[in-house]
């Protein structure tokens, strides 16, 4: 609550050193409504043509239903593995130095400057039952490419980035201090790592997994080749959108592009919470 | 029953910050580090506390009797206070002070009535009370400096070490905290040794004073035996202000112009070319000569405010500058005026015979 009245303070204040409070949120506001809330409301406007029992019909079908499950299981679990791996490679990039480290460093951006239908496309390859690596999974028994567990390696790949990126600069600027107050104080190292190294890292690691999370819901481009896209099994819900859209139902198209927006609005809510409650030490108003 | 450090030695690439360093602080003692920054004050301090360690194998680290030169930090129970606090931001002061009771291992670790209990003595002790649930980034300077000693007593260290522990708050706070940890350390009795560059805090605080130049200790003593008996020009210039007269050393006497003044030791030095050691406020102003005892000098400055007044002085006979110290009656009575001549008298010269540069 202070920081909120403190900003609210802030933008009352008319003697800044920097003027332009109102030029910058009419800018702001003009921005988010031609890029962002405009085409939402297009959205919801498009779907409210359908009947109420049409809506409930699209909305709630079978299909749907197991399309909503994969969408954002897979991408939960993606993030997920991303928080925990992703942490590990920003650990090594800020506390190692080795041979390479600069080549390290810029391939963990790769995910995001490669088209994702490229992605896709190399996965589903590498990854198949005659792949490099599916070959070596195939006698295990384990199949990835046209699996759901395929589509769960297509939502890692892309997500990486997000997690290492976010992490990276927040652990780089952590003061040794810190772990040389708890060793001092009798902890471990893994209780270091535990009680004070994790809590300072984690509203960066929250946003990282929000970003993450968010960027997997809406992929669709590395999916497409990496799944088979059988209804029910392995189509996720932006495949189901396009199908509607291939068949001219573009209401219906639209009803299901509305409920994956209030789900995911709603989960990236909580996150945010969450990463407010766990930020909520960071208040600064002297007593 | 000590403290002691033995032959240590640390090196940062081809920067020596500690040479041969031997340093013994006696039980409940409270002992400064006094040095200029590079002196080797903090690394020496780091070494005890075992977060840094030393180079070669002659050194060891011993607390009372026992040898704790392989201990890692997390096990020597010395009790560390960052300069810059180092406090976890994710917990309030109370969680700040339990953290290190927290952290023991099951079969040590104390019950969460007796940690409340604990904590709470720490927090009266250390008047933080009201602020228990506060975050250390709704805290001032001070209130800060207090958790960070709080928690690192916490831990009933064997050996409590403070880098620069006045460092970072404003000179006011700084007089208060200086007050309250001698207090404290009437209190509970702890081993302490404190880091600082600060000569009027060593003096006032500490029991002893150790100087450190270029890692190594020049001298070691009480405030008064290393204030009166400086062993070194370095260490006189470090703990005040000091003016320097080029003379010649004869018999007892130093010649400094056309004028001798007596000088307590010449270091066997006869007639040679000397450099004399004089504190400002140990210099005398008259309007009249005094035969023998005086020199003549022009006033090229007064400043009379505060409890001291400060005058800037030029030798008439070479033009060497010098600066005076007179109390507020001297300087009443005297009534000094820039570009007056005046005869200026000597007191507590001193002669070091090795070196005289500082």
């Amino acid at each position: 609550m202070p920081l909120g009245n403190n900003s609210i303070c802030m933008a009352k204040k008319q003697n800044r050193v920097l003027p332009g409070f109102r030029w910058t949120l009419g800018y702001t506001l003009l921005y988010l409504s031609l890029i962002v809330l405009i085409p939402l409301a297009a959205t919801f406007v498009k779907s409210s043509e359908l009947t109420w029992a049409e809506f409930s019909h699209t909305v709630f079908s079978p299909p749907a239903l197991a399309a909503y499950r994969l969408s954002f299981g897979a991408s939960f679990f993606a993030a997920v593995v991303n928080a925990v791996f992703g942490f590990i490679v920003a650990w090594v990039l800020v506390r190692y130095d080795f041979f390479g480290k600069r080549i390290v460093d810029a391939l963990v951006d790769l995910p995001f400057a490669l088209p994702t239908a490229v992605a896709g496309i190399t996965l589903a390859t590498l990854y198949a039952p005659n792949g490099w690596i599916g070959a070596w999974l195939a006698p295990l028994g384990i199949k990835v490419s046209y699996t759901q567990l395929g589509i769960f390696i297509a939502l890692t790949f892309i997500g990486l980035p997000f997690i290492v990126r976010t992490v990276q600069p927040v652990l780089a600027d952590l003061d040794s201090e810190l772990e040389e107050a708890a060793t001092s104080l009798g902890a471990n190292r893994w209780q270091t790592f535990w009680r004070v190294i994790l809590p300072m890292l984690s509203p960066a690691l929250l946003t990282g997994f929000a970003l993450a999370f968010a960027r997997a819901l809406g992929e669709y481009g590395s999916v497409v080749f990496i799944s088979s896209n059988i209804p029910m099994k392995t189509q996720i819900v932006p495949l189901l959108i396009m199908s509607e859209l291939d068949g001219f139902q573009y209401a219906k198209a639209t009803a299901l592009a509305v409920v994956m927006l209030v789900i995911s609005f709603l989960l990236l809510l909580a996150v945010n919470l969450l990463q407010w409650w766990s930020n909520r030490y960071n208040t600064t108003n002297l007593a | 029953m000590s403290v002691e450090v033995k032959n240590i030695t640390k090196k940062f690439g081809d920067f020596t910050a500690l040479d041969q360093v031997n340093l013994k602080v006696e039980s409940g003692e409270l002992v400064a580090l006094l040095g200029p920054s590079g002196s080797g004050k903090t690394t020496l301090l780091r070494v005890i506390a075992g977060l840094e360690f030393p180079d070669s194998g002659a050194a060891q680290v011993l607390f009372y009797g026992e040898d704790v030169t392989a201990i890692p930090a997390s096990q020597r129970k010395a009790g560390f206070a960052f300069q810059h606090y180092a406090l976890f931001r994710h917990l309030n002061v109370f969680e700040n002070i339990a953290f290190g009771l927290r952290v023991r291992p099951k079969a040590t670790r104390p019950g969460e009535e007796q940690i409340r209990a604990r904590v709470g003595e720490l927090l009266k002790l250390n008047q933080l009370e009201p602020l228990a649930k506060r975050f250390p980034s709704q805290l001032s300077g001070g209130q800060r400096q207090r958790v960070a000693l709080a928690r690192a007593l916490a831990v009933e260290p064997k050996v409590l070490l403070l880098d620069e522990p006045f460092g970072a708050v404003d000179a006011k706070v700084r007089k208060e905290l200086r007050r309250w940890l001698r207090k404290l350390h009437e209190e509970i009795h702890i081993t302490t040794l404190f880091v600082t560059h600060d000569q009027e805090e060593a003096l006032e605080v500490a029991d002893r004073v150790a100087i450190l130049r270029d890692g190594r200790i020049e001298q070691i003593g009480t405030p008064e035996e290393i204030y009166d008996n400086p062993a070194s020009p370095f260490v006189y210039d470090f703990l005040g202000n000091v003016n320097l007269f080029s003379g010649r050393v004869r018999e007892g006497t130093v010649i400094i112009g056309e004028t001798e003044f007596a000088v307590e030791e010449t270091a066997g030095e006869t007639d040679t070319d000397a450099v004399a050691f004089v504190r400002p406020h140990d210099i005398r102003i008259t309007r009249e000569a005094n035969g023998q005892k005086t020199f003549p000098a022009r006033i090229l400055r007064c400043n009379g405010a505060g409890p001291l007044a400060n005058l800037e002085l030029e030798r008439l006979d070479n033009g060497g500058l010098f600066a005076a110290q007179l109390s507020k009656e001297e300087f009443q009575q005297l009534q000094p005026k820039a570009g007056e001549q005046v005869f200026v008298e000597l007191k507590n010269v001193k002669i070091f015979s090795e070196d005289f540069s500082i």
